[in-house]
């Protein structure tokens, strides 16, 4: 992956999360940002990549909103490997299951941030709260979404679009 | 999904390499994680630090064009709700006529009662008003991010709140953002006092956007509805602030009262905080802000 392609979806993802996370509407759609754009990258199939840029959004996150660096470093990390590897040995496509494994892989970062929180802060663990669902529930549709945008045909759609125009 | 040449190599030749990698950025992470474990609590890292200066034009930007989607929503569904609104103002405005006699005579008398209240009632400082650019809810940790920092006069400890109560305090800060754990986080606390009975607890956040008030003897007359206010025992919050009602009260096992509050402010709400100066404690402890748990 280009380096500038990087940049631009770390741009996007910090962009997006702010947008959201700062309006007063944060609350309707939760989308992790970081985690789609993690989840791009690591759609090349390139394990390599998916690691370094899931552990560099999580260290970014981790500065913006946690209380210790390397914990959403850590779960991003892994998340990028663990997506990685289904998207290069494991025969799976479609919305529906980018979506499912998106909503699963924001289960799992919550999950592993709650373990290293309990660990390392002797934080109470907190596990599938609504929050934590809901965001789930609006990462994997939103995944699932731009997905659907990726595969659908648009060359076809804008040509039928072109000549029933014309006609 | 389809087996691309490149594909085919990457299989061949990454995983290995993957597998490194993977290993490498994840002990980083751990060596990170446990470099800072033995401060948490205190003042956030310099690398933290450097990379909340280094967000904030991005940060502000998007917080610019957020409040301004935010004021074209909320223009279009007022355009929207404008006459019916009209017809019901219409008809409240009759009403309010006929308080507005009765409430003249209760105004004069609430005005008496604030003054005594606010004369006895330590008031804090507050150092400046801040935009909220973002709040995050993770695995019970809430935080929150704030358009004020070092340039501002905001340091690390100082407490925020908004007009309806207290909401949390700044742990780490940079030139012109700053980064504040929410009361209603999982691992924050603060001291607390029923106003009505004046005993003094500890109140915990539950992750959940709710908080448990601990430490208030089971022979105590608390009752569903009283309201909870920070006690400026725990060296981090001013005496006084409003920080919610109690929602219910159950009788545990234990020699305490299991009780549940509900916070005052409204947390999913928040687009700007009040800073308060930071307690004397704070700033006179040589680690700047200290942890939550008192």
């Amino acid at each position: 992956m280009k380096w500038k392609r990087v940049a631009v979806l770390v741009t996007a993802a910090t962009a997006v999360q702010l947008l959201l996370g700062g309006s007063r509407y944060r609350n309707i759609w939760p989308i992790d940002a970081f985690l789609l754009a993690t989840a791009v990258v690591a759609r090349g199939g390139d394990s390599v990549t998916a690691v370094l840029f899931g552990g560099g959004t999580g260290l970014l996150e981790d500065a913006l909103s946690s209380d210790l660096l390397g914990m959403n470093a850590f779960a991003k990390a892994a998340i990028g490997y663990v997506l990685a590897l289904l998207s290069l040995r494991v025969m799976f496509g479609g919305v529906w299951a980018v979506g499912a494994a998106l909503a699963a892989a924001s289960l799992a970062n919550d999950a592993i941030v709650a373990a290293l929180a309990s660990l390392l802060l002797q934080a109470p663990v907190v596990l599938f709260s609504k929050e934590c669902i809901w965001r789930a529930l609006a990462t994997g549709t939103t995944g699932a979404i731009l997905e659907a945008a990726r595969i659908f045909p648009w060359k076809d759609w804008w040509e039928k679009r072109r000549l029933r125009r014309l006609r | 999904m389809r087996f691309t040449s490149s594909r085919v190599d990457a299989l061949n030749l990454r995983p290995r390499r993957g597998g490194l990698v993977l290993a490498s950025t994840l002990v980083f992470c751990v060596l990170i994680l446990s470099a800072q474990a033995p401060a948490r609590g205190r003042r956030g890292s310099v690398l933290q630090s450097w990379v909340l200066t280094g967000a904030a034009p991005l940060a502000s930007a998007v917080s610019a064009v957020s409040r301004a989607v935010s004021g074209a929503l909320d223009s279009t569904g007022g355009i929207f709700r404008a006459r019916s609104e009209n017809d019901r103002l219409k008809t409240e405005m009759a009403a309010k006529d006929r308080e507005l006699f009765q409430l003249r005579a209760e105004l004069s008398q609430s005005g008496r009662d604030r003054r005594l209240a606010a004369a006895a009632a330590v008031l804090p400082n507050v150092v400046g008003t801040a935009p909220v650019l973002l709040i995050e809810n993770r695995a019970g940790l809430q935080s929150a991010l704030i358009g004020a920092g070092s340039l501002s006069g905001v340091v690390a400890g100082s407490p925020i709140a908004v007009s309806e109560g207290l909401v949390g305090r700044v742990v780490t800060v940079g030139r012109t953002i700053s980064r504040a754990q929410l009361l209603v986080d999982a691992s924050a606390a603060a001291g607390a006092r029923l106003s009505r009975t004046g005993e003094t607890g500890v109140v915990k956040g539950d992750g959940r956007g709710a908080l448990r008030l601990n430490n208030i003897p089971t022979t105590s007359r608390v009752q569903t509805g009283d309201p909870v206010e920070s006690a400026g025992i725990d060296g981090i919050y001013p005496r006084g602030v409003a920080i919610g009602r109690v929602a219910s009260v159950t009788r545990g096992s234990s020699l305490f009262l299991e009780i549940r509050v509900i916070p005052a402010a409204s947390f999913s709400q928040l687009t700007d905080v009040l800073v308060l100066a930071p307690s004397p404690a704070v700033t006179e402890s040589p680690g700047g802000a200290r942890s939550g748990t008192p």
